[in-house]
C-alpha cells in the first residue's frame, strides 16, 4: 500500500466517524458509504461495496438515539475493506466482517470516552458557562470536535491495526473455510431483521416489512435462477 | 436576520460538544450564539446566552426549530423562565419527531436504496444516494431555523400544522418495504458462491440470530452474535 492509499483510507475512515458524532449525518458513517469509499481508493469498488454493503446489515440494527450505546462502524469498514481487497478465499469477507466488528466494539468504547471527555471539559467551564462568557462555547464545541477528529483517525488505524493482524494470523481458504463468509452474512441478516421488526412495532408497518422481505427473497431467487 | 448564514453552519455540526451532562446543549448554544449578538440588546447577551447552553436534547436535524425560537423569545424581551419553559417544552418532541421521521424512516429508506443501488449500479448509486441525504439535510435545517425565527413561543404549534408529523408514517412504511427488499438482496450478493450449503446456513442463522435477538435484547445484538460465532468458527478451524 502507498503513503498516498494510506492517507486516502485514512481520511475516509475520519470523515467516518466524524460524520456519526460531530458532522452533518449524512450517511457519510455508513458501512457502505465508507466501504464503496475505500473500495474506490483501493482500486477495488466492488469488493469495497460487497463488504460495505454485508456490514450495513449490522448497522441497520442500530437506530442511533440520544445516549443509547451504539458502535462506530465506518472505521472498521475501511480495514475490513483493505483486507477483503487483498485476500482471496471463500472465508475473505467472514474475516474482513470479523476484523470490522472487532473495531466497531472498539469504538462503542470510543464514543463512551469521547462523550466523558466532552463532559469533563463542560464541567471545568460551568463557571463561564454560567455567567455567559463569550467565547467559551465555540472553545468547547470546537473541543469536542477536535477530540470526535482524533477519536475517529485513531480508530481508523485501529482498523487497519486489527485488520493487519488479522490478514497474518487467521485462515481464509480450506475447505470449511465458507462458513466464516456465510455466518458473517447471516449475523448481520439477523441484526438487520432484529433492527427492522423492532422499529416497525406491531402495526402494519411489520406486515409491510415482510412484504419487503418475502418480495425480497422471491426476487434474488428468479435473478438466481435466471427469471430476471 | 444577521447571522443566521453562521447559525445554519453551526447547526450542521450540532452534536460535536454531545456530554451525558448537557446532551445538545452546548452545540445549540453554538449554534444560536450569532442570532444572540445579532438579535438581543447587550445588556441581556449573557443572560442568554447562559440559558441557550443548558441541557438539551433533540434529533440534530431538528435542532434548528429550537435555536431560531429561542433566539426569537430573546429578541422579543420574553422572560427568562419562560425561555427555560420554552426549551423543556421543545426538547422530548422535537426528538421525538426526529428519531421517527429521520432515522427511523428517511435514513434506512436511503441506506437500502443506496446498497441496493450499489450491488446493480456500482459507486454512482452510493453518491446519488449520498447526495439525497445531503440535500435533505441542508432543506431540513435551513426550513427549521427559518421556522422557529418566524414563529418564537408559537414554534410547537407551527411544527405540529406542518409537514413534520405526518411525514413519520408514510416514510416509516418506505423504509420497512425497502429494507425488508434490500436484506435478502444484500445477503444474496455477498453469499459466497462456491458452495451449495452457504445458503441454507445464512438463512439459519439470521432466522436463529433473530429469534435470539428479539427475546434477549442488546445482550444479543448482531456485533456479539456475529462476533461470537466467527470466534467459534476460528477456534473450530484451528483445532481441526
Amino acid at each position: 500500500m502507498t503513503v498516498a492509499t494510506l492517507l486516502l483510507l485514512l481520511a475516509v475512515g475520519t470523515a467516518a466517524g466524524l460524520d456519526l458524532v460531530s458532522g452533518p449525518q449524512v450517511l457519510l458513517a455508513r458501512p457502505f458509504v465508507a466501504g464503496t469509499l475505500s473500495g474506490l481508493v483501493l482500486g477495488d469498488p466492488l469488493t469495497g461495496i460487497v463488504v460495505g454493503a454485508t456490514l450495513e446489515l449490522y448497522a441497520l440494527e442500530v437506530l442511533p438515539v440520544g445516549a443509547t450505546r451504539y458502535p462506530d462502524h465506518g472505521p472498521g469498514t475501511v480495514g475490513a475493506v483493505w483486507l477483503g481487497s487483498t485476500l482471496s478465499g471463500a472465508g475473505a469477507l467472514g474475516v474482513a466482517v470479523f476484523a470490522a466488528l472487532v473495531t466497531a466494539g472498539i469504538g462503542t468504547r470510543s464514543l463512551l470516552l469521547l462523550r466523558r471527555a466532552n463532559g469533563a471539559a463542560i464541567t471545568r467551564a460551568e463557571g463561564a458557562l454560567a455567567a455567559g462568557t463569550p467565547g467559551v462555547l465555540a472553545r468547547l464545541q470546537v473541543g469536542g470536535a477536535l477530540r470526535d477528529l482524533a477519536r475517529s483517525l485513531a480508530m481508523t488505524v485501529v482498523g487497519l491495526g486489527v485488520a493487519a493482524l488479522c490478514r497474518r494470523f487467521l485462515p481464509t481458504q480450506g475447505p470449511e473455510a465458507w462458513r466464516l463468509s456465510a455466518v458473517a452474512i447471516g449475523a448481520g441478516a439477523a441484526g438487520a431483521l432484529v433492527g427492522a421488526i423492532r422499529t416497525a412495532g406491531r402495526g402494519p408497518r411489520l406486515a409491510v416489512l415482510t412484504g419487503g422481505v418475502a418480495a425480497g427473497c422471491v426476487w434474488t431467487w428468479l435473478r438466481a435462477t435466471g427469471g430476471l | 436576520m444577521r447571522g443566521t448564514t453562521r447559525a445554519l453552519l453551526r447547526l450542521f455540526g450540532v452534536q460535536a460538544g454531545w456530554s451525558f451532562e448537557r446532551m445538545n446543549g452546548i452545540g445549540v448554544g453554538f449554534a444560536a450564539e450569532p442570532l444572540i449578538e445579532a438579535e438581543v440588546p447587550a445588556g441581556q447577551r449573557a443572560a442568554a446566552r447562559a440559558r441557550s447552553a443548558e441541557f438539551f436534547n433533540t434529533h440534530p436535524w431538528l435542532a434548528g426549530l429550537a435555536v431560531g425560537a429561542e433566539v426569537r423569545a430573546e429578541a422579543d424581551g420574553v422572560a427568562g423562565p419562560q425561555v427555560e419553559r420554552l426549551r423543556t417544552a421543545l426538547s422530548s418532541p422535537l426528538g421525538a419527531l426526529g428519531d421517527q421521521v429521520f432515522w427511523a424512516g428517511l435514513i434506512p429508506a436511503l441506506v437500502a436504496l443506496g446498497v441496493m443501488g450499489a450491488l446493480r449500479f456500482g459507486w454512482p448509486a452510493v453518491a446519488g444516494a449520498v447526495a439525497a441525504a445531503v440535500a435533505c439535510r441542508v432543506a431540513v435545517t435551513v426550513w427549521a431555523l427559518r421556522q422557529g425565527l418566524a414563529s418564537g413561543l408559537l414554534v410547537g404549534r407551527v411544527v405540529q400544522g406542518s409537514w413534520l408529523p405526518r411525514a413519520g408514517r408514510p416514510l416509516g412504511f418506505v423504509a420497512a418495504l425497502l429494507v425488508g427488499l434490500a436484506i435478502p438482496r444484500i445477503a444474496a450478493a455477498a453469499l459466497p458462491a462456491t458452495h451449495a450449503g452457504a445458503a441454507p446456513l445464512v438463512a439459519g442463522v439470521a432466522l436463529a440470530g433473530a429469534a435470539l435477538g428479539l427475546r434477549l435484547g442488546a445482550r444479543a445484538n448482531a456485533v456479539r452474535l456475529g462476533l461470537g460465532t466467527l470466534t467459534l468458527l476460528l477456534l473450530w478451524q484451528a483445532v481441526s
